[in-house]
């Protein structure tokens, strides 16, 4: 089977995806000369490689996985090599473009299975594979029923889209091969999945003690800290909670019709957000103990983090902030720097989705269109003092001598839940307090002052 | 060339290989006001991206032409191009756009020359073949030069005995260019790099992030590199390119380089400039950076000699890193590299393998230091054993675009800091 048409069609065209009801057609296709994003590949990739425990084979030439490799800080609790930070490609050569790669990616299969003992092995179609014509799901098949491990396959080459179609894809092919597989000896009454949380930074870590000490069981994630024994049993959960992604919403559609499993999509970004994502995950149970347990935790988590935040307070009290970033964190941040009593002034809804963008409004009086445009007037207009963005405003920040936190960098911690308002709270902080960005904005002795 | 050992296995596990496209991409990126343009899906042009902002710390620039599953399979390459330039143009006016390929439009066989002959009165271009199924990230940049000096260098027989051009390998620092260039102006000359990211990706503060290469060698410049004096290459990847440049003017002096690191290797590089300029001592810093270098030797052979190095990085760098170590007593245990070349000819080494990290691994218990890009650590840390972090990509350390190993000076703070990591790893205190 080479990519298939008619899977892709139906995850663009997501009925349970807002823009897809007043709209003709799909998500849109990439415009060349003016695309900035990943590509399915990599959307799969961030949706799979968590799996620490499988081994992630990219069927590819260089560039895939080359310049990809051990890139997340993405954390895990597997004691066995972590393969999330492991590269495995074929390295297709023109030999394999020209004679066809199927006895190659064979052959790593099997020294995959000979040499690593992985839990599975995901096996990913690129660009390149998918239009030499390998039959990949034909080699996994055998190679599945020689190893008895699942060997998957991913069909997402590049080319069908964007990242966020890729780890729709990366979805589809757990929901087909992966769960149900496998039946857990017991089922816990409340079991839930988490969808869509990768744990970067270990963001996970922040909030799932706080759920099991209330009695909640994660029994899968897709694919944080994720098994693959643990995922075949999803099916059992009573509840899927999808954490900030939208990309995954058909999965948790689709076993919600398949395994009648409900779902609720929340945030752990912020104090707020994080109390009102436990209750959400808590009410969907309707258990008076387990509600009762819930709002007792919550109490002494909340009163554990502001004793912590004090300090912070301190400094941060009257401060003002623009946020200028994307997706999900246009309002997810800004409600986690409204809980460390911080007055954002205005927020980016450039990238941002129509839920995200409603989201936003509660959350934010101005919402920036062109933040580009609009957020050095804005610092001016609302004597704002801090500007977390992008590192292509790191310009504006230092022209206006403000105080940047570039929010979209690779972060090495975690902002997630109450632990990880703490660490914003002393990120921001820090920078509010840093010289630098009123030092290299001087003019040098040689120049005219502006 | 000599045979290095083969991959042994299927696969590569933990690549240390980077791909041609990227390669080409840093070649564009030394050019001003230039965007490069990646035909491929919207992946490699993004990964690529995200892979050298992180390495040098700074904005890159850089398009894609999108390709997606219905141009993937009715277009030559001309629409998605010419969509591509269209919105472009939109937005930024580019000096050129360095237009190059990648393995999935390869597998189409697409006509980037034809599609830049199309668009020749709305857009000035240069294209190269750079498919990642082949070849790797020196092929890719040595492979553009040749491109752009074919495509856009005009033929000449004039000399201007002033001017000189650099070509280095791709494994060169910004900082190392400017240097390199510093020192061939000492002898008289005015030195442009082909390309130049000295003057892009050298880390300096703008006044606002462009669309385009912050900086580079001008069009204008390169048109007119013909009537150089000298052109130096500096690195087996590049010393076709410097070929191609004497072809446009027979009266150029094409002198090469394998590397210009280490003692012996820098002398030969002075030694044929002055032959060149027909002097008999050179410019006193060059004096004077020498004997520090005899000294730097000297006083880096103790915690040199006898250790046990690994070397895993592109082929010209390994034989500019092992050449200098080697001097001052070091043992290459075993080099793991990303493709043959006759680069490694002549690395001091028996032991010398086109592989992965996984072949290092295999190397390491009976080595002291490892010498590799960031994704070494995880193997360094594993088995306790020094790390210096050399090569593509290297997130861990911000600087790398003023890390220099080149020259007399250069050599010296590689030894300096080789040496003291040794003695850390060996006698400090952990």
């Amino acid at each position: 089977m080479m990519v298939n048409k008619k899977q892709i069609k139906e995850l663009l065209n997501e009925s349970a995806c807002s823009h897809n009801k007043d709209k003709k057609s799909g998500c849109d296709k990439p415009k060349p000369g003016a695309t900035s994003g990943g590509c399915a590949f990599e959307g799969a990739q961030i949706a799979l490689f968590p799996y620490a425990d499988a081994v992630h084979l990219v069927h590819s030439p260089a560039t895939c996985q080359g310049a990809s490799w051990e890139t997340r800080a993405t954390g895990t609790t597997w004691d066995g090599d972590d393969n999330t930070q492991l590269g495995y490609c074929t390295d297709v050569s023109t030999n394999d473009v020209i004679f066809g790669g199927d006895k190659k990616l064979e052959e790593s299969i099997s020294y995959i299975c000979e040499h690593k003992n992985p839990k599975a092995v995901f096996v990913y179609e690129t660009c390149v594979t998918a239009m030499i014509g390998d039959d990949m799901d034909n080699v996994a098949n055998r190679m599945q029923e020689k190893y008895n491990i699942p060997i998957v396959v991913v069909h997402s080459p590049g080319f069908v889209g964007s990242k966020n179609l890729g780890s729709r894809l990366g979805g589809e092919a757990v929901l087909h091969q992966l769960i149900g597989t496998r039946e857990p000896k017991t089922v816990h009454p409340f079991g839930i999945n988490l969808i869509g949380e990768y744990n970067v930074t270990g963001d996970m870590w922040q909030y799932t003690p706080i759920l099991e000490k209330i009695g909640i069981k994660v029994i899968s994630t897709l694919a944080g800290d994720g098994r693959i024994e643990d995922i075949q049993t999803a099916h059992t959960a009573k509840l899927n909670v999808i954490v900030c992604a939208k990309s995954l919403i058909t999965l948790v559609r689709k076993m919600e019709e398949q395994f009648s499993i409900p779902h609720i999509s929340v945030s752990f970004y912020g104090k707020r957000d994080t109390t009102n994502a436990i209750r959400s995950i808590v009410n969907a149970f309707g258990d008076e103990e387990l509600s009762k347990k819930a709002e007792e935790v919550i109490k002494a988590e909340e009163d554990a983090l502001e004793e912590r935040l004090i300090p912070y307070r301190k400094v941060l009290a009257g401060k003002k902030a623009i946020l200028n970033t994307g997706g999900n964190k246009s309002w997810s941040i800004a409600s986690a720097l409204q809980d460390i009593g911080i007055e954002v002034v205005a927020t980016s809804i450039r990238k941002s989705t129509l839920e995200d963008i409603e989201i936003a409004k509660k959350y934010v009086p101005i919402l920036m269109k062109v933040p580009a445009n609009e957020q050095a007037k804005l610092i001016d207009d609302h004597g704002v003092d801090i500007l977390l963005a992008g590192g292509r405003s790191l310009y504006t920040a230092i022209k206006k001598k403000v105080a940047f936190v570039d929010v979209n960098q690779e972060k090495k911690i975690s902002y997630g839940a109450y632990g990880g308002l703490e660490n914003l709270a002393i990120d921001v902080c820090a920078a509010v307090n840093n010289d630098v960005f009123k030092v290299v904005g001087e003019a040098a002795p040689w120049e005219e002052e502006a | 060339m000599k045979e290095s050992i083969k991959p042994n296995k299927p696969l590569q596990i933990n690549p240390i290989k980077l791909s041609q496209p990227m390669g080409a991409l840093l070649c564009f990126l030394g050019i001003k006001n230039c965007m490069p343009l990646m035909h491929g899906a919207q992946g490699c042009a993004s990964f690529s991206k995200v892979f050298f902002t992180r390495h040098f710390s700074d904005p890159i620039a850089v398009q894609t032409t999108a390709v997606n599953d219905i141009t993937a399979v009715i277009d030559g390459g001309d629409y998605s191009i010419s969509e591509a330039i269209k919105n472009i143009t939109k937005k930024v006016k580019p000096d050129i756009v360095g237009l190059f390929t990648t393995g999935m439009t390869e597998t189409k066989g697409d006509d980037i020359k034809g599609a830049t002959f199309l668009l020749k009165d709305v857009q000035k271009m240069a294209y190269v073949h750079t498919p990642d199924f082949e070849g790797g990230l020196e092929s890719g940049y040595a492979k553009s030069i040749e491109a752009i000096v074919e495509q856009l260098v005009l033929e000449t027989t004039n000399i201007d005995t002033q001017k000189a051009t650099l070509i280095p390998n791709v494994n060169l620092t910004p900082i190392e260019v400017e240097k390199i260039k510093e020192q061939i102006n000492l002898f008289g000359y005015e030195t442009l790099a082909l390309p130049d990211i000295s003057q892009s990706l050298d880390g300096h503060l703008g006044l606002k992030q462009g669309a385009l290469s912050s900086g580079g060698i001008s069009v204008d410049e390169i048109e007119s590199l013909g009537d150089s004096e000298v052109v130096i290459t500096i690195g087996n990847s590049v010393e076709k390119a410097g070929k191609k440049l004497k072809e446009k003017n027979t009266n150029m002096i094409h002198l090469h380089f394998d590397t210009v690191s280490g003692l012996l290797k820098a002398d030969k590089f002075y030694k044929e400039l002055m032959q060149v300029k027909k002097l008999k001592t050179p410019h006193k810093t060059i004096v004077r950076w020498r004997k520090r270098l005899q000294d730097a030797l000297l006083d880096t052979h103790f915690a040199m000699g006898g250790t046990d190095v690994i070397v895993a990085v592109e082929p010209d760098q390994v034989l500019s890193i092992t050449t200098t170590i080697k001097e001052a007593g070091a043992n290459i245990k075993a080099v793991v590299t990303t493709n043959n070349s006759v680069s490694l000819d002549s690395v001091p080494c028996d032991n010398v393998l086109v592989g992965d990290f996984e072949d290092v691994e295999n190397e390491l218990p009976d080595a002291d230091v490892l010498i590799s890009s960031f994704h070494g650590e995880r193997l360094t840390t594993k088995y306790k054993k020094a790390l210096q972090v050399r090569g593509f990509p290297n997130y861990e350390i911000v600087g790398n675009n003023l890390i220099n190993d080149t020259l007399y000076e250069g050599s010296c703070y590689m030894l300096f800091e080789l040496a003291n990591i040794i003695n850390h790893h060996k006698y400090g205190q952990h």
